[in-house]
């Protein structure tokens, strides 16, 4: 072939080529943005109190989602999908394939850590999928991830800071007090914080009983936890054990339900039915909240009434909080890509930028199309990540049941 | 003893004596033991805590036995180790929670609960066990059937019933006090009803034609045959039993633990085996005896280590226990030809 043939099919192939480009490009600003999100919902085990309420949060997430995005004018549109992760690592991993089949681009859940190990190792890690669990262990702060677990619900660091002041408030300072925790990350790493954080403000640690939620009866656990009558217990539990615990801490006849505090995954707008009522009715405890009094706060809830089903729960604010979050990510990468949404998560929470809350979150949606850092200013707060992606503050309510029914008492914010 | 596995090989005595300690029956050595320790625990931590923790044995081994005794009478008469066992006692449970929403009262529903169970038990029997056992099945085969068939169960409960907590909505607070010590009335309810039944079945055992037939059965199936019994009839017999005692501890077990899930069975199912290992595989009062071994050992470990610990220490325990007799409590020794 001469050289003026070999330049002239050279020069054809790049115009070809330059065409190509542009003509792609301009397919992909036309494209639209077909994001779906994944929920792992503990419909069944241990927690299965709260699956109903954290569904009606992710669904609502993806509603006003779909709403901003066509308010603001940009081809995208939120899908939603869940699976039951049972509370078992097992079984929450493989719901976590089910969603990932089905192109979930980010999770909201687990609820527990040893659900969101197990995930993170088996799939999320290797693909770069953001994860967004409601479990606070600080244990989790231990795995390697890659930077794809995103915290909307503050660790159990904080909440064991509002434990200690929701007994300082509601028992007194420097009181003696028994920890009764379940044998797993969660009450393990929380009965540690705790311990820690109340010794260092003046009190005692009389008892602290571990047990393992597999046993039939925890009649020896409950009289050793009030053996030396506390002036308040910790509990740190999950409904389902709870209902035979609590049941065990009335048996021994000692048990004042007024000193009980409760850690947040016994928080529940009606005390479930499997529940004794006098293991619980008067008890404290604290769940993580959103600030009162804000515009984000009160239009959710306006959402949350209208969408009727699930009543209220802990960390529905949260898990919402993270659907959006994750559907801004999106909108900032202009990609479904679960790395490129995980690269971008800072950049739509990002301090000192431009805020936007979920009142005007079309103009936050042109803006992250744009390229503009945002701040996302979620129903459950501001989101300042840590580099190991918890944050670093946390609202909590401090609520008593009365009359089977939790009443907020007063609101914490620690940092 | 009412017990089904003989071996009716001749004895030949050791030329070594065993000690005079060795040389007692293993229930007595058992129960010095047990005095042994109780006493060590009176002296370390007082009589109230030791007492309380000993009552506490009593409840949760009283739950384990119950259950084990159903078991054990199919593991020594038919050598099926019956992995169903457990989600035969979730469908007592279940069928309880079925007939109190269909309207039926609660007592009567328990009553009817109980018959159901061993109608299914009946019909494993009928259409599970029998016709493996006619294609010649042998051990390995007839054990995964058991776990498939205890899946299956399972997971149909779970199928129509969900998988979520549920309750007989009986008063699981109340409490019986001696003193200074506690027990669950419901527990006590429970415990009572295990050691009646335990009663019957071994009594039945032994003095009943069935039983005797029953315990020809188990000795030796071919001999028991042209001896004239109908074996089909007896293990019929046997299974509608086994039923019934699932049926029984399920409805015993939901009333006064308050609350459970389909799952319930298998998590109880590695204490009933050890119990009915500990106590002597196809002997009724081994089965809740080696229960309260089991609970009292967990229990008083409490005392001793981190709750965390108790299922660790109970089975440690049990290990321990079958190392010095592998026969089990009640269980007879195979002697040397």
């Amino acid at each position: 072939m001469s050289l003026l043939c070999k330049r002239s099919i050279s020069a054809s192939w790049s115009v070809v080529s330059i065409l190509a480009l542009l003509m792609g490009t301009a397919s992909a600003q036309a494209q639209s943005l077909d994001l779906t999100i994944g929920a792992l919902l503990e419909s069944t085990g241990p927690l299965s109190e709260t699956g109903p309420s954290i569904e009606k949060a992710a669904t609502l997430a993806v509603q006003v989602a779909n709403q901003a995005a066509k308010d603001a004018g940009i081809p995208a549109t939120v899908t939603f999908v869940a699976a039951d992760s049972q509370g078992d690592p097992q079984a929450a991993l493989s719901a976590a394939r089910t969603l990932v089949d089905k192109n979930a681009s980010c999770i909201l859940g687990p609820a527990t850590t040893p659900e969101a190990i197990s995930v993170l190792n088996g799939i999320t890690l290797q693909r770069k999928i953001t994860l967004w669990p409601q479990a606070s262990s600080t244990r989790l702060r231990a795995v390697k991830d890659d930077g794809t677990i995103f915290r909307t619900v503050a660790a159990a660091d904080l909440q064991s800071k509002a434990l200690v002041l929701a007994i300082e408030n509601h028992a007194g300072k420097g009181k003696n007090v028994a920890i009764i925790f379940r044998n797993e990350p969660y009450g393990d790493a929380l009965s540690k914080t705790f311990t820690k954080d109340w010794e260092g403000r003046g009190g005692k640690v009389l008892t602290t009983v571990s047990f393992d939620p597999q046993q039939e009866t925890f009649d020896s656990e409950a009289g050793q936890a009030l053996a030396d009558n506390p002036d308040a217990y910790v509990v740190i539990d999950y409904p389902e054990t709870y209902a035979k615990l609590g049941a065990a801490l009335v048996r021994t006849g000692k048990f004042d339900p007024r000193k009980l505090f409760v850690a947040d995954t016994l928080s529940f707008a009606k005390v479930p039915g499997t529940i004794p009522v006098e293991s619980i009715n008067g008890a404290f405890g604290v769940a993580g909240s959103s600030p009162r009094g804000t515009g984000a706060y009160a239009l959710f809830n306006k959402l949350w009434d209208e969408a009727g089903g699930a009543e209220n729960g802990s960390y529905t604010a949260n898990t919402f909080d993270a659907g959006i979050l994750c559907f801004l990510s999106a909108v900032a990468a202009g990609s479904t890509e679960p790395g490129a949404i995980r690269d971008k998560v800072r950049t739509v929470s990002q301090e000192g930028a431009r805020q936007f809350t979920i009142e005007n979150l079309a103009d936050a949606v042109d803006a992250a199309a744009s390229g503009e850092p945002i701040d996302y200013v979620g129903v459950s707060g501001s989101f300042r990540f840590a580099p190991n992606g918890d944050l670093t503050t946390g609202f909590y309510d401090v609520f008593q049941y009365r009359d089977g029914k939790q009443v907020t008492v007063e609101q914490v914010n620690v940092k | 003893m009412a017990t089904l596995v003989e071996t009716g090989e001749a004895a030949i005595e050791d030329s070594t004596q065993p000690p005079r300690f060795a040389r007692l029956p293993r229930p007595v050595i058992l129960l010095l033991v047990l005095v042994a320790i109780l006493c060590g625990l009176i002296a370390v931590f007082g009589p109230t805590m030791a007492a309380q923790a000993t009552l506490n044995g009593f409840v949760a081994g009283g739950y384990i036995g119950l259950g084990a005794i159903g078991l054990t009478l199919v593991f020594g008469m038919l050598k099926v180790v019956n992995f169903a066992h457990g989600d035969l006692m979730v469908s007592g449970a279940y069928l309880t929670i079925l007939l109190a929403w269909l309207g039926v009262p609660l007592p009567l529903g328990m009553l009817l609960a109980v018959t159901g169970t061993a109608a299914l038990a009946l019909a494993t029997e009928k259409l599970v066990w029998r016709p493996l056992r006619r294609a010649g099945a042998g051990t390995l085969q007839l054990f995964l059937s058991a776990i498939g068939l205890g899946l299956v169960i399972r997971s149909t409960i779970q199928f129509f019933a969900g998988s979520q907590v549920r309750t007989l909505g009986a008063n699981v607070v109340t409490s019986i006090a001696f003193g200074p010590l506690r027990m669950g009335t419901l527990q006590a309810v429970a415990f009572v009803v295990g050691l009646v039944a335990m009663v019957i079945v071994g009594l039945a055992l032994r003095y009943t034609n069935i039983g005797k037939e029953m315990r020809a059965l188990a000795d030796n199936r071919a001999l028991a045959e042209v001896s004239g019994i109908n074996t089909s009839r007896i293990i019929d017999i046997t299974w509608t039993i086994s039923g019934c005692l699932a049926g029984l501890a399920g409805v015993l077990y939901a009333t006064a633990i308050g609350s459970f899930n389909p799952n319930f069975g298998i998590t109880l199912l590695l204490g009933l085996f050890a119990a009915t290992i500990l106590g002597g595989i196809g002997n009724a009062y081994g089965a809740l005896v080696g229960g309260i071994v089991i609970g009292l050992s967990q229990e008083w470990s409490t005392l001793l280590f981190n709750a965390r610990w108790k299922p660790v220490v109970g089975f440690t325990l049990l290990i321990l226990m079958l190392l010095f007799m592998p026969q089990g409590i009640f269980g007879r020794t195979r002697r040397r030809s």
